[in-house]
Protein backbone atom coordinates (compact mmCIF):
# COMPACT_ATOMS: atom_id res chain seq x y z
CA UNK A 1 0.00 0.00 0.00
CA UNK A 2 1.30 3.40 -1.00
CA UNK A 3 0.47 6.94 -0.58
CA UNK A 4 0.73 7.85 -4.39
CA UNK A 5 -1.65 9.02 -6.79
CA UNK A 6 -2.10 8.52 -10.60
CA UNK A 7 -4.39 10.47 -12.68
CA UNK A 8 -4.43 9.55 -16.46
CA UNK A 9 -6.72 11.65 -19.02
CA UNK A 10 -9.45 12.20 -16.67
CA UNK A 11 -12.23 14.58 -17.39
CA UNK A 12 -15.88 15.15 -16.53
CA UNK A 13 -18.77 16.44 -18.09
CA UNK A 14 -21.84 17.12 -15.95
CA UNK A 15 -25.00 16.19 -18.16
CA UNK A 16 -26.68 19.29 -16.36
CA UNK A 17 -26.24 22.10 -18.55
CA UNK A 18 -23.18 20.05 -20.26
CA UNK A 19 -20.54 21.56 -18.13
CA UNK A 20 -17.33 20.03 -19.09
CA UNK A 21 -15.24 20.76 -15.28
CA UNK A 22 -12.61 18.75 -16.20
CA UNK A 23 -10.88 18.29 -19.37
CA UNK A 24 -8.18 15.73 -19.76
CA UNK A 25 -6.35 15.82 -16.75
CA UNK A 26 -2.90 14.00 -15.89
CA UNK A 27 -0.75 14.39 -12.96
CA UNK A 28 1.09 12.08 -10.48
CA UNK A 29 1.79 12.72 -6.77
CA UNK A 30 4.68 10.61 -5.17
CA UNK A 31 3.97 8.95 -1.78
CA UNK A 32 4.62 11.32 0.71
CA UNK A 33 4.56 14.53 -1.29
CA UNK A 34 2.61 17.29 -0.63
CA UNK A 35 0.84 18.34 -4.16
CA UNK A 36 -1.30 21.82 -4.21
CA UNK A 37 -3.70 22.52 -6.98
CA UNK A 38 -3.58 26.14 -7.59
CA UNK A 39 -7.40 28.15 -9.19
CA UNK A 40 -9.62 30.39 -9.14
CA UNK A 41 -13.04 29.26 -8.42
CA UNK A 42 -15.41 27.21 -10.35
CA UNK A 43 -11.53 25.98 -12.50
CA UNK A 44 -12.49 22.38 -11.74
CA UNK A 45 -10.33 21.88 -7.99
CA UNK A 46 -13.34 20.79 -6.42
CA UNK A 47 -14.77 18.54 -9.09
CA UNK A 48 -10.86 16.83 -8.97
CA UNK A 49 -11.00 16.40 -5.15
CA UNK A 50 -14.98 14.66 -5.99
CA UNK A 51 -13.86 12.25 -8.71
CA UNK A 52 -10.23 11.18 -6.66
CA UNK A 53 -11.81 10.97 -3.14
CA UNK A 54 -14.91 8.45 -5.11
CA UNK A 55 -18.03 10.82 -4.56
CA UNK A 56 -18.50 11.02 -8.13
CA UNK A 57 -17.48 9.15 -10.93
CA UNK A 58 -15.20 10.58 -13.73
CA UNK A 59 -16.57 10.46 -17.76
CA UNK A 60 -13.40 9.83 -19.21
CA UNK A 61 -9.72 8.72 -18.00
CA UNK A 62 -8.60 6.64 -14.94
CA UNK A 63 -7.46 7.17 -11.23
CA UNK A 64 -5.77 5.62 -8.83
CA UNK A 65 -5.73 6.73 -5.39
CA UNK A 66 -3.10 4.33 -2.88
CA UNK A 67 -3.04 1.47 -5.66
CA UNK A 68 -7.20 1.07 -5.74
CA UNK A 69 -8.97 2.36 -9.26
CA UNK A 70 -11.06 5.32 -7.64
CA UNK A 71 -13.62 4.19 -9.95
CA UNK A 72 -13.80 -0.11 -9.94
CA UNK A 73 -12.45 0.02 -6.17
CA UNK A 74 -14.31 2.94 -4.17
CA UNK A 75 -14.26 1.03 -0.80
CA UNK A 76 -10.70 0.19 -0.91
CA UNK A 77 -9.97 3.88 -1.52
CA UNK A 78 -12.46 4.71 1.08
CA UNK A 79 -10.18 3.07 3.57
CA UNK A 80 -6.86 4.53 3.36
CA UNK A 81 -7.65 8.40 2.42
CA UNK A 82 -8.74 11.45 4.57
CA UNK A 83 -10.64 13.91 3.03
CA UNK A 84 -11.91 17.36 4.42
CA UNK A 85 -14.50 18.75 1.44
CA UNK A 86 -15.17 22.73 0.97
CA UNK A 87 -18.41 22.54 3.06
CA UNK A 88 -17.30 20.64 6.58
CA UNK A 89 -19.42 17.99 7.28
CA UNK A 90 -20.39 16.92 10.91
CA UNK A 91 -23.47 16.68 12.64
CA UNK A 92 -24.35 20.15 14.76
CA UNK A 93 -26.16 18.05 17.49
CA UNK A 94 -23.28 15.85 18.74
CA UNK A 95 -20.83 16.82 20.93
CA UNK A 96 -16.70 16.54 19.42
CA UNK A 97 -15.72 14.10 21.40
CA UNK A 98 -18.95 12.04 20.16
CA UNK A 99 -18.77 12.61 16.21
CA UNK A 100 -14.85 11.25 16.23
CA UNK A 101 -15.73 8.07 18.22
CA UNK A 102 -18.08 7.64 15.55
CA UNK A 103 -16.35 8.32 12.94
CA UNK A 104 -13.69 5.92 14.81
CA UNK A 105 -16.51 3.17 15.20
CA UNK A 106 -17.67 3.29 11.66
CA UNK A 107 -13.67 2.67 10.50
CA UNK A 108 -13.79 -0.36 12.35
CA UNK A 109 -12.47 1.19 15.95
CA UNK A 110 -13.26 -0.53 19.32
CA UNK A 111 -15.01 1.36 21.52
CA UNK A 112 -11.61 1.60 23.60
CA UNK A 113 -9.93 2.65 20.85
CA UNK A 114 -12.05 4.77 19.70
CA UNK A 115 -12.02 7.12 23.06
CA UNK A 116 -8.65 6.76 22.88
CA UNK A 117 -8.18 8.17 19.20
CA UNK A 118 -10.30 10.59 20.37
CA UNK A 119 -8.47 12.05 22.84
CA UNK A 120 -5.19 12.01 20.98
CA UNK A 121 -7.34 14.06 18.19
CA UNK A 122 -8.92 15.97 19.88
CA UNK A 123 -5.32 17.80 21.36
CA UNK A 124 -3.85 17.46 18.32
CA UNK A 125 -6.52 20.63 16.73
CA UNK A 126 -6.95 21.46 20.19
CA UNK A 127 -10.26 21.05 21.44
CA UNK A 128 -10.13 19.22 23.99
CA UNK A 129 -11.62 21.51 26.45
CA UNK A 130 -14.64 22.19 23.62
CA UNK A 131 -15.00 18.05 23.41
CA UNK A 132 -18.39 18.11 25.51
CA UNK A 133 -19.81 20.69 23.92
CA UNK A 134 -22.16 20.63 21.39
CA UNK A 135 -20.83 20.81 17.50
CA UNK A 136 -24.18 23.53 16.89
CA UNK A 137 -22.08 25.64 19.29
CA UNK A 138 -18.71 25.86 17.92
CA UNK A 139 -17.49 28.85 15.77
CA UNK A 140 -16.36 28.45 12.17
CA UNK A 141 -13.04 27.64 12.95
CA UNK A 142 -13.58 25.17 15.67
CA UNK A 143 -15.76 23.14 13.12
CA UNK A 144 -12.88 23.48 10.76
CA UNK A 145 -10.38 22.40 12.98
CA UNK A 146 -12.71 19.06 14.03
CA UNK A 147 -13.54 18.26 10.41
CA UNK A 148 -9.62 17.99 9.72
CA UNK A 149 -9.38 15.73 13.15
CA UNK A 150 -12.56 13.37 11.51
CA UNK A 151 -10.21 13.47 8.48
CA UNK A 152 -7.67 12.16 10.52
CA UNK A 153 -9.35 9.30 12.91
CA UNK A 154 -8.39 6.51 10.22
CA UNK A 155 -4.45 7.88 9.85
CA UNK A 156 -5.14 8.18 6.38
CA UNK A 157 -2.15 7.73 4.11
CA UNK A 158 -3.46 10.53 1.73
CA UNK A 159 -5.08 13.65 2.80
CA UNK A 160 -7.19 15.44 0.47
CA UNK A 161 -7.91 18.63 1.51
CA UNK A 162 -10.22 21.30 -0.57
CA UNK A 163 -9.81 24.71 0.37
CA UNK A 164 -9.36 23.62 4.17
CA UNK A 165 -8.34 27.46 5.09
CA UNK A 166 -11.02 29.68 2.80
CA UNK A 167 -13.04 31.98 5.19
CA UNK A 168 -10.67 31.11 7.96
CA UNK A 169 -8.76 33.85 10.58
CA UNK A 170 -5.04 33.90 10.02
CA UNK A 171 -4.66 32.38 13.60
CA UNK A 172 -6.94 29.74 12.66
CA UNK A 173 -5.66 29.03 9.29
CA UNK A 174 -1.97 28.98 10.92
CA UNK A 175 -2.90 26.35 13.04
CA UNK A 176 -4.31 24.17 9.77
CA UNK A 177 -1.09 25.05 8.34
CA UNK A 178 1.49 24.07 10.94
CA UNK A 179 -1.04 20.72 11.46
CA UNK A 180 -0.89 19.50 7.72
CA UNK A 181 2.92 20.23 7.59
CA UNK A 182 3.60 18.17 10.48
CA UNK A 183 1.27 15.48 9.11
CA UNK A 184 3.44 15.79 5.93
CA UNK A 185 6.95 15.76 7.55
CA UNK A 186 6.41 13.46 10.37
CA UNK A 187 4.32 10.73 9.22
CA UNK A 188 4.83 11.01 5.61
CA UNK A 189 1.29 11.57 4.99
CA UNK A 190 0.81 12.20 0.77
CA UNK A 191 -1.51 15.48 0.98
CA UNK A 192 -3.41 16.80 -1.91
CA UNK A 193 -4.49 20.51 -1.20
CA UNK A 194 -6.39 22.66 -3.57
CA UNK A 195 -6.35 26.81 -2.93
CA UNK A 196 -7.27 29.58 -4.35
CA UNK A 197 -4.46 31.07 -1.86
CA UNK A 198 -1.03 31.57 -3.76
CA UNK A 199 0.91 32.14 -0.80
CA UNK A 200 -1.03 28.99 0.99
CA UNK A 201 0.81 26.76 -2.43
CA UNK A 202 4.16 28.55 -2.13
CA UNK A 203 4.32 28.02 1.64
CA UNK A 204 2.94 24.75 2.28
CA UNK A 205 3.23 22.38 -0.93
CA UNK A 206 6.42 20.64 -3.07
CA UNK A 207 4.80 20.86 -6.37
CA UNK A 208 2.03 22.53 -7.67
CA UNK A 209 -0.07 22.65 -10.56
CA UNK A 210 -1.99 25.42 -11.84
CA UNK A 211 -5.72 24.55 -13.05
CA UNK A 212 -7.92 27.42 -15.12
CA UNK A 213 -11.56 26.35 -16.84
CA UNK A 214 -10.73 22.95 -16.02
CA UNK A 215 -7.24 22.40 -17.40
CA UNK A 216 -3.61 22.03 -16.12
CA UNK A 217 -2.16 25.10 -17.68
CA UNK A 218 1.64 24.71 -15.67
CA UNK A 219 3.05 22.49 -13.37
CA UNK A 220 6.48 22.32 -11.14
CA UNK A 221 7.77 23.11 -7.85
CA UNK A 222 7.56 27.20 -6.50
CA UNK A 223 10.68 27.82 -7.97
CA UNK A 224 10.26 26.57 -11.08
CA UNK A 225 7.05 27.94 -11.40
CA UNK A 226 8.60 31.42 -10.83
CA UNK A 227 11.77 30.99 -13.10
CA UNK A 228 8.79 29.70 -15.69
CA UNK A 229 8.01 33.59 -16.20
CA UNK A 230 11.42 35.25 -16.34
CA UNK A 231 13.73 36.68 -13.27
CA UNK A 232 11.93 40.12 -12.55
CA UNK A 233 8.88 41.72 -13.17
CA UNK A 234 8.34 45.77 -13.65
CA UNK A 235 5.06 47.05 -12.77
CA UNK A 236 4.27 50.72 -13.94
CA UNK A 237 1.52 52.42 -13.02
CA UNK A 238 0.00 55.45 -15.22
CA UNK A 239 -1.67 58.84 -14.70
CA UNK A 240 -4.34 58.46 -16.67
CA UNK A 241 -6.19 55.55 -18.30
CA UNK A 242 -5.12 56.81 -22.12
CA UNK A 243 -1.54 56.41 -21.25
CA UNK A 244 -2.20 53.09 -19.62
CA UNK A 245 -3.78 51.86 -23.05
CA UNK A 246 -0.87 53.56 -25.18
CA UNK A 247 1.78 52.31 -22.94
CA UNK A 248 0.82 48.62 -23.15
CA UNK A 249 0.02 48.77 -26.87
CA UNK A 250 3.62 50.13 -27.56
CA UNK A 251 5.39 47.58 -24.65
CA UNK A 252 3.50 44.74 -26.89
CA UNK A 253 5.24 46.02 -30.27
CA UNK A 254 8.65 45.96 -28.83
CA UNK A 255 8.44 42.87 -26.80
CA UNK A 256 6.76 39.08 -26.67
CA UNK A 257 3.08 40.50 -25.64
CA UNK A 258 2.22 37.43 -23.81
CA UNK A 259 4.80 39.12 -21.52
CA UNK A 260 3.02 42.43 -21.03
CA UNK A 261 -0.36 42.17 -18.79
CA UNK A 262 -2.59 45.50 -17.48
CA UNK A 263 -4.87 44.53 -14.86
CA UNK A 264 -6.55 47.12 -12.23
CA UNK A 265 -4.46 50.54 -13.75
CA UNK A 266 -0.80 48.09 -13.38
CA UNK A 267 1.29 47.16 -16.32
CA UNK A 268 3.15 44.20 -15.67
CA UNK A 269 6.20 43.24 -17.76
CA UNK A 270 8.45 39.96 -16.99
CA UNK A 271 11.75 40.33 -18.31
CA UNK A 272 14.84 38.46 -18.04
CA UNK A 273 17.44 41.08 -16.40
CA UNK A 274 15.41 43.94 -14.61
CA UNK A 275 17.64 46.34 -13.74
CA UNK A 276 19.24 46.31 -17.23
CA UNK A 277 15.53 46.57 -19.00
CA UNK A 278 13.67 48.61 -16.58
CA UNK A 279 16.01 51.58 -17.98
CA UNK A 280 15.26 50.64 -21.56
CA UNK A 281 11.51 50.38 -21.21
CA UNK A 282 11.43 53.85 -19.35
CA UNK A 283 13.48 55.19 -22.22
CA UNK A 284 11.15 53.77 -25.04
CA UNK A 285 8.15 55.40 -23.06
CA UNK A 286 9.70 58.26 -22.80
CA UNK A 287 9.89 58.74 -26.57
CA UNK A 288 6.26 58.50 -26.93
CA UNK A 289 5.29 61.10 -24.75
CA UNK A 290 3.93 58.76 -21.83
CA UNK A 291 4.85 59.61 -18.08
CA UNK A 292 5.51 56.90 -15.93
CA UNK A 293 3.59 57.51 -12.60
CA UNK A 294 5.71 54.60 -10.25
CA UNK A 295 7.94 52.27 -11.25
CA UNK A 296 8.05 49.06 -8.98
CA UNK A 297 11.00 46.07 -9.88
CA UNK A 298 10.26 42.87 -7.61
CA UNK A 299 10.75 39.33 -8.53
CA UNK A 300 7.98 37.11 -9.36
CA UNK A 301 4.98 35.67 -6.83
CA UNK A 302 3.18 32.50 -7.84
CA UNK A 303 0.37 35.68 -7.89
CA UNK A 304 2.29 36.82 -11.13
CA UNK A 305 2.24 33.23 -12.29
CA UNK A 306 -1.00 33.09 -11.75
CA UNK A 307 -2.26 36.35 -13.16
CA UNK A 308 0.13 35.64 -16.46
CA UNK A 309 -0.78 31.98 -17.44
CA UNK A 310 -4.79 32.85 -16.61
CA UNK A 311 -4.63 36.05 -19.04
CA UNK A 312 -2.64 34.13 -21.24
CA UNK A 313 -5.36 31.24 -21.25
CA UNK A 314 -7.76 34.03 -21.68
CA UNK A 315 -6.37 35.46 -24.74
CA UNK A 316 -5.93 32.83 -26.49
CA UNK A 317 -9.42 31.84 -26.10
CA UNK A 318 -10.68 35.42 -27.01
CA UNK A 319 -8.43 34.68 -30.97
CA UNK A 320 -10.58 31.56 -30.95
CA UNK A 321 -13.85 33.37 -30.03
CA UNK A 322 -12.92 36.25 -32.03
CA UNK A 323 -12.38 34.30 -35.84
CA UNK B 1 -10.66 -2.69 9.60
CA UNK B 2 -14.41 -2.16 8.77
CA UNK B 3 -17.48 -3.02 9.95
CA UNK B 4 -20.53 -5.46 8.59
CA UNK B 5 -23.56 -3.62 7.08
CA UNK B 6 -25.35 -4.77 10.41
CA UNK B 7 -22.83 -3.32 12.67
CA UNK B 8 -22.70 0.16 10.68
CA UNK B 9 -26.68 0.38 10.59
CA UNK B 10 -26.43 0.30 14.15
CA UNK B 11 -24.18 3.35 14.42
CA UNK B 12 -25.94 5.35 12.38
CA UNK B 13 -29.36 4.29 13.84
CA UNK B 14 -27.76 5.00 17.30
CA UNK B 15 -26.57 8.31 16.10
CA UNK B 16 -30.12 8.97 14.44
CA UNK B 17 -32.09 8.69 18.42
CA UNK B 18 -29.03 10.58 20.15
CA UNK B 19 -29.95 13.36 17.32
CA UNK B 20 -33.88 13.13 18.02
CA UNK B 21 -33.40 13.07 21.52
CA UNK B 22 -31.66 16.43 21.56
CA UNK B 23 -34.10 17.94 19.18
CA UNK B 24 -37.37 17.43 21.84
CA UNK B 25 -39.32 20.32 19.35
CA UNK B 26 -38.54 17.49 16.49
CA UNK B 27 -41.41 15.79 18.06
CA UNK B 28 -42.92 17.18 20.55
CA UNK B 29 -45.46 19.29 18.80
CA UNK B 30 -46.66 16.31 16.83
CA UNK B 31 -47.31 14.08 19.78
CA UNK B 32 -49.16 17.51 21.27
CA UNK B 33 -51.40 17.07 18.33
CA UNK B 34 -51.93 13.81 18.11
CA UNK B 35 -52.88 13.87 22.07
CA UNK B 36 -54.89 16.77 21.23
CA UNK B 37 -57.04 14.81 18.80
CA UNK B 38 -57.67 12.03 21.74
CA UNK B 39 -58.55 14.15 24.27
CA UNK B 40 -60.61 17.56 22.47
CA UNK B 41 -62.68 15.41 20.11
CA UNK B 42 -63.59 12.77 22.82
CA UNK B 43 -64.45 15.57 25.55
CA UNK B 44 -66.17 18.11 22.94
CA UNK B 45 -67.48 15.11 20.00
CA UNK B 46 -68.30 12.25 21.86
CA UNK B 47 -72.01 13.00 22.10
CA UNK B 48 -72.53 11.99 18.69
CA UNK B 49 -71.54 8.66 19.50
CA UNK B 50 -75.16 8.26 20.33
CA UNK B 51 -76.59 8.38 16.97
CA UNK B 52 -77.46 5.21 15.77
CA UNK B 53 -74.80 4.79 13.10
CA UNK B 54 -72.28 4.71 15.77
CA UNK B 55 -73.82 1.15 16.75
CA UNK B 56 -73.47 2.43 20.96
CA UNK B 57 -69.40 2.46 19.76
CA UNK B 58 -67.81 4.22 22.49
CA UNK B 59 -66.18 8.14 20.51
CA UNK B 60 -63.24 7.21 22.34
CA UNK B 61 -62.25 3.82 20.37
CA UNK B 62 -63.66 5.37 17.51
CA UNK B 63 -61.09 8.55 17.72
CA UNK B 64 -58.34 6.44 19.06
CA UNK B 65 -56.85 5.34 15.17
CA UNK B 66 -57.10 8.93 14.12
CA UNK B 67 -54.96 9.86 16.86
CA UNK B 68 -52.65 6.76 16.14
CA UNK B 69 -52.59 7.61 12.41
CA UNK B 70 -50.92 11.41 13.36
CA UNK B 71 -48.56 10.09 15.65
CA UNK B 72 -47.45 7.74 13.01
CA UNK B 73 -47.18 9.94 10.52
CA UNK B 74 -45.46 12.78 12.31
CA UNK B 75 -42.75 10.04 13.82
CA UNK B 76 -42.12 8.92 10.48
CA UNK B 77 -41.73 11.80 9.05
CA UNK B 78 -39.16 12.49 10.96
CA UNK B 79 -36.61 9.71 8.89
CA UNK B 80 -36.96 12.19 6.35
CA UNK B 81 -36.53 15.67 8.26
CA UNK B 82 -32.91 14.17 9.81
CA UNK B 83 -31.77 12.53 6.35
CA UNK B 84 -32.30 16.27 4.69
CA UNK B 85 -30.77 17.72 7.79
CA UNK B 86 -27.63 15.32 7.44
CA UNK B 87 -27.18 16.39 3.33
CA UNK B 88 -27.70 20.04 4.58
CA UNK B 89 -24.88 20.29 7.11
CA UNK B 90 -22.67 17.98 5.17
CA UNK B 91 -22.50 14.98 7.32
CA UNK B 92 -24.18 12.38 4.49
CA UNK B 93 -21.10 13.74 2.19
CA UNK B 94 -18.91 12.63 5.25
CA UNK B 95 -20.47 9.20 6.24
CA UNK B 96 -20.42 8.31 1.88
CA UNK B 97 -16.93 9.13 2.27
CA UNK B 98 -16.41 6.76 4.96
CA UNK B 99 -16.34 2.95 3.71
CA UNK B 100 -19.56 2.71 5.54
CA UNK B 101 -22.30 0.41 4.30
CA UNK B 102 -24.26 2.83 1.91
CA UNK B 103 -27.11 0.86 2.73
CA UNK B 104 -26.69 1.92 6.45
CA UNK B 105 -26.26 5.93 5.97
CA UNK B 106 -29.44 5.79 4.53
CA UNK B 107 -31.62 2.99 6.72
CA UNK B 108 -30.18 4.81 10.27
CA UNK B 109 -32.75 7.58 9.66
CA UNK B 110 -35.52 5.54 9.09
CA UNK B 111 -34.86 3.08 11.85
CA UNK B 112 -34.83 6.25 13.98
CA UNK B 113 -37.56 7.71 12.94
CA UNK B 114 -39.97 4.29 13.07
CA UNK B 115 -38.74 3.98 16.50
CA UNK B 116 -40.05 7.40 17.23
CA UNK B 117 -43.64 6.39 15.83
CA UNK B 118 -43.43 3.17 17.62
CA UNK B 119 -42.76 5.32 20.76
CA UNK B 120 -45.45 7.42 20.12
CA UNK B 121 -47.76 5.45 19.23
CA UNK B 122 -47.45 3.70 22.67
CA UNK B 123 -47.77 6.67 24.37
CA UNK B 124 -51.18 7.94 23.15
CA UNK B 125 -52.57 4.34 23.09
CA UNK B 126 -51.59 4.66 27.07
CA UNK B 127 -53.25 7.92 27.34
CA UNK B 128 -56.73 6.36 25.34
CA UNK B 129 -56.23 3.72 28.18
CA UNK B 130 -56.13 6.65 30.97
CA UNK B 131 -59.30 7.83 29.60
CA UNK B 132 -61.14 4.88 29.97
CA UNK B 133 -60.44 3.02 26.44
CA UNK B 134 -62.04 -0.47 26.53
CA UNK B 135 -60.93 -2.80 23.71
CA UNK B 136 -63.35 -5.50 22.45
CA UNK B 137 -60.36 -8.02 21.15
CA UNK B 138 -57.79 -7.06 23.97
CA UNK B 139 -53.96 -7.44 23.93
CA UNK B 140 -54.03 -9.01 20.80
CA UNK B 141 -56.34 -5.75 19.53
CA UNK B 142 -53.56 -3.76 20.50
CA UNK B 143 -51.15 -5.42 19.22
CA UNK B 144 -52.86 -4.94 15.97
CA UNK B 145 -53.23 -1.94 16.18
CA UNK B 146 -50.08 -1.12 17.09
CA UNK B 147 -48.67 -2.92 13.86
CA UNK B 148 -51.02 -1.59 11.68
CA UNK B 149 -49.28 2.35 12.62
CA UNK B 150 -46.37 0.74 12.35
CA UNK B 151 -46.89 -0.36 8.60
CA UNK B 152 -48.96 2.76 7.76
CA UNK B 153 -45.89 4.44 9.74
CA UNK B 154 -43.17 2.73 7.08
CA UNK B 155 -44.88 3.96 3.95
CA UNK B 156 -44.86 7.36 5.10
CA UNK B 157 -41.45 6.98 6.13
CA UNK B 158 -40.67 5.53 2.73
CA UNK B 159 -42.60 8.54 1.46
CA UNK B 160 -40.81 10.98 3.31
CA UNK B 161 -37.46 9.61 3.32
CA UNK B 162 -38.19 9.68 -1.03
CA UNK B 163 -38.67 13.30 -0.58
CA UNK B 164 -36.03 14.00 1.48
CA UNK B 165 -33.33 12.31 -0.55
CA UNK B 166 -34.78 13.37 -3.87
CA UNK B 167 -35.17 17.27 -3.17
CA UNK B 168 -32.00 17.38 -0.75
CA UNK B 169 -33.79 20.41 1.00
CA UNK B 170 -35.46 20.91 4.40
CA UNK B 171 -38.26 23.44 2.77
CA UNK B 172 -39.05 20.66 0.38
CA UNK B 173 -38.93 17.91 2.66
CA UNK B 174 -41.18 20.02 4.55
CA UNK B 175 -43.72 20.96 2.00
CA UNK B 176 -44.18 17.33 1.77
CA UNK B 177 -45.19 16.15 5.29
CA UNK B 178 -48.22 18.58 4.25
CA UNK B 179 -49.42 15.68 2.93
CA UNK B 180 -50.54 15.31 6.44
CA UNK B 181 -53.47 17.07 6.38
CA UNK B 182 -55.49 15.83 3.25
CA UNK B 183 -54.25 12.17 4.53
CA UNK B 184 -55.88 12.71 7.97
CA UNK B 185 -58.86 14.53 6.88
CA UNK B 186 -60.06 13.37 3.99
CA UNK B 187 -60.86 10.53 5.81
CA UNK B 188 -63.88 9.15 8.12
CA UNK B 189 -61.68 11.13 10.57
CA UNK B 190 -64.59 12.25 13.02
CA UNK B 191 -68.06 10.48 11.71
CA UNK B 192 -68.36 6.83 10.45
CA UNK B 193 -68.72 7.15 6.51
CA UNK B 194 -72.67 6.84 6.64
CA UNK B 195 -72.47 9.93 8.15
CA UNK B 196 -70.73 12.14 5.31
CA UNK B 197 -73.02 13.95 3.78
CA UNK B 198 -71.02 15.82 1.14
CA UNK B 199 -70.37 13.75 -1.82
CA UNK B 200 -66.86 15.38 -2.90
CA UNK B 201 -65.90 13.92 1.08
CA UNK B 202 -67.17 10.95 0.61
CA UNK B 203 -65.23 10.23 -2.81
CA UNK B 204 -61.99 11.79 -1.07
CA UNK B 205 -62.28 9.48 1.56
CA UNK B 206 -62.87 6.42 -1.03
CA UNK B 207 -59.54 7.36 -1.95
CA UNK B 208 -57.89 7.85 0.67
CA UNK B 209 -55.91 5.15 1.70
CA UNK B 210 -55.84 6.32 5.51
CA UNK B 211 -59.53 5.53 5.68
CA UNK B 212 -59.33 1.85 5.11
CA UNK B 213 -56.45 2.07 8.68
CA UNK B 214 -58.59 3.38 10.36
CA UNK B 215 -61.03 1.07 9.48
CA UNK B 216 -59.26 -1.89 10.31
CA UNK B 217 -58.20 -0.47 13.32
CA UNK B 218 -61.69 0.64 14.87
CA UNK B 219 -62.63 -2.73 13.63
CA UNK B 220 -60.59 -4.57 16.62
CA UNK B 221 -60.92 -1.59 18.73
CA UNK B 222 -64.86 -1.87 18.68
CA UNK B 223 -66.48 -5.27 16.82
CA UNK B 224 -64.28 -7.75 16.70
CA UNK B 225 -61.90 -10.39 14.79
CA UNK B 226 -63.42 -9.56 11.58
CA UNK B 227 -61.35 -10.52 8.83
CA UNK B 228 -62.29 -8.97 5.62
CA UNK B 229 -62.40 -5.51 7.35
CA UNK B 230 -59.17 -6.05 9.02
CA UNK B 231 -57.76 -7.28 5.94
CA UNK B 232 -58.28 -3.96 3.58
CA UNK B 233 -55.93 -1.98 6.39
CA UNK B 234 -53.15 -4.48 5.38
CA UNK B 235 -53.87 -4.14 1.87
CA UNK B 236 -53.68 -0.74 2.21
CA UNK B 237 -50.17 -1.23 3.87
CA UNK B 238 -49.18 -3.48 1.73
CA UNK B 239 -50.00 -1.14 -1.92
CA UNK B 240 -48.81 2.16 0.23
CA UNK B 241 -45.30 0.41 1.40
CA UNK B 242 -44.70 -1.23 -2.06
CA UNK B 243 -45.18 2.18 -4.06
CA UNK B 244 -43.22 4.46 -1.14
CA UNK B 245 -40.30 2.09 -0.30
CA UNK B 246 -39.81 1.68 -3.73
CA UNK B 247 -39.65 5.54 -4.76
CA UNK B 248 -37.10 6.00 -1.51
CA UNK B 249 -34.65 2.72 -2.57
CA UNK B 250 -34.94 4.37 -6.14
CA UNK B 251 -33.92 7.74 -4.41
CA UNK B 252 -31.45 6.92 -2.23
CA UNK B 253 -29.93 4.94 -5.21
CA UNK B 254 -29.74 7.80 -6.97
CA UNK B 255 -28.36 10.00 -3.67
CA UNK B 256 -25.33 8.03 -3.09
CA UNK B 257 -24.54 6.85 -6.55
CA UNK B 258 -21.74 8.78 -8.26
CA UNK B 259 -22.77 9.63 -11.77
Amino acid sequence: MNGKIEVEHLSKTFKKGDVQAVKDVSFTVEDGEFFAFLGPNGAGKSTTVQILTTLINATGGKATVAGHDVIREPEKVRRYIGVALQETGVDPDLTGRELIELQANIFGFSKTEAKKRAEELLKIVQLTDSAERRIGNYSGGMRRRLDLALTLVNEPKILFLDEPTTGLDPSNRMAIWKELRRLNEENGTTIFLTTQYLEEADSLAHRISIINDGEIVATGTPRELKAQIGNDLIALTFSSKEEEEKAERILKEHMDPSDVILQNGKLTVYVEDGTKQLLELVRLLDQENIEVATVNLSSPTLDDIFLKITSEQAEKEGEVHGE
Amino acid sequence: MGNSVWKDTWLITLRSIKTTLRNPFSFIPNLMISAFFLLVYEGGLSGISQLPMFEGANYLAFILPVSIVSAAIGGAGGAGQGIVKDIENGFFSRLLLTPASRLAIVLGPIIAGMLQLFIQTLLIIGIAFLLGLEVETGFGGILFVLLIAIGWGLAFAGYSAGVALRTKNAQAAQAGTFIFFPLIFLSTTFVPYELIEAQWLKVAATINPTTYIFESMRTVLIDGWIFWDLMQGVIAIVIACTITITFAAVSAKKAVSRG
